[in-house]
């Protein structure tokens, strides 16, 4: 019936799949499902984002001019690069390349890295000047409501979106374990496709916020 | 039934492929910077999504092989991005069309 899994490298075929090329088909779909709903997620926010930026258009300009440019430019050069790593970690495995796809996978985990460490430093450096969230804000320069509703929604934003690289951090980190030990062949290689996916994801919602939230001009 | 289930080699990019791709994306990510300054308002706005666009469709089609993988991908995929899309453009047709709605439905209060 099913081959016992042998070696950890031999990928198994689940029982209720005939092959193993069918069992990836679905995981793949299942993948694609999982990223729609991701999407609308963020949804929610962005139509937020859209009215009270119809609303409050000055504000939302003026508010904007506090945002840190240079970080928020720097991690999208950043995100778009770990992108690349990626896909190169990837095609690394298709070619049997094991050690090339762990340093790939590393390359994408210190681009990672190098965004969340930048924007903890944004996030410290506009807390200090009281560019806080709802009701904890307390920046005296401007202190119009929408530009309280653009703060609060560039925390939520860009938040979220941080825990998404943080959860695709520990992913791409299991991946690369997974990938010294010998698990990922070029023929089966599905949860490093499926790790893959997900991170692309986290750059693309980036590729939004960038100018929504820092190029109001 | 057949269907083709991995996105085959002949679809993936070659890794000269992917640095093409990343490229792209690098000169498209400044241009947004530079067009930030030139174009501003609500054109700043059009532009500067116009390229976001751009720049996702280039990630979704190259670097999640969706041009190469299986069409019901596309549809997945296209079904959300359309979600999204109806419930940005339904909301602001409210906050839109609030300063004539609210005066149509002031009137519908006095006459009753």
């Amino acid at each position: 019936m099913i081959a016992p899994a042998a070696a950890a490298a031999d990928p198994v075929v689940q029982i209720q799949y005939d092959s193993l090329a069918r069992q990836h088909a679905t995981a793949r779909l299942g993948m694609w499902v999982f990223l729609g709903s991701e999407s609308l997620l963020f949804a929610g926010l962005l139509a937020l984002y859209a009215a009270y930026r119809f609303l409050f258009s000055a504000e939302f300009h003026a508010a904007s001019a506090h945002a840190n440019l240079v970080i928020g430019t720097v991690n999208t050069y950043l995100l778009l690069t770990s992108s690349l790593t990626m896909a190169l970690a990837i095609h690394a495995t298709r070619q049997g390349r094991r050690r090339r796809t762990v340093l790939f996978l590393l390359a994408t985990i210190a681009l990672g890295l190098g965004f969340d460490v930048l924007k903890t430093v944004e996030y410290a450096g506009h807390l200090s000047e009281g560019l806080a969230p709802g009701g904890y804000y307390a920046y005296e320069g401007l202190a119009a409501h929408g530009v309280v509703l653009y703060v609060t929604l560039y925390y939520l934003l860009t938040g979220l979106h941080a825990l998404h690289v943080t959860g695709g951090l520990c992913v791409l980190a299991w991946l690369a374990v997974r990938a010294r030990r010998g698990d990922f062949t070029p023929g089966a290689h599905i949860a490093l496709e499926l790790g893959g996916l997900y991170w692309h994801l986290v750059d693309l919602v980036w590729i939004f916020l960038w100018p929504l939230l820092y190029l109001i001009r | 039934m057949m269907m083709p289930d991995e996105p085959s080699e002949s679809h993936a990019p070659s890794a000269l492929g992917y640095l093409m791709v990343w490229a792209a994306l690098v000169v498209l990510a400044t241009v947004t910077l530079f067009a930030s300054r030139a174009v501003t308002g609500d054109w700043g706005l059009v532009v500067a999504l116009t390229i976001a666009a751009a720049k996702a469709a280039l990630v979704v089609a190259c670097f999640m092989h969706l041009a190469g993988g299986r069409p019901i991908h596309r549809l997945v995929f296209a079904v959300a991005v359309g979600f999204l899309v109806l419930l940005v453009l339904g909301i602001l047709a409210d906050v839109g069309t609030r300063s004539f709605a609210s005066s149509y439905v002031d009137d519908l209060g006095r006459a009753l």
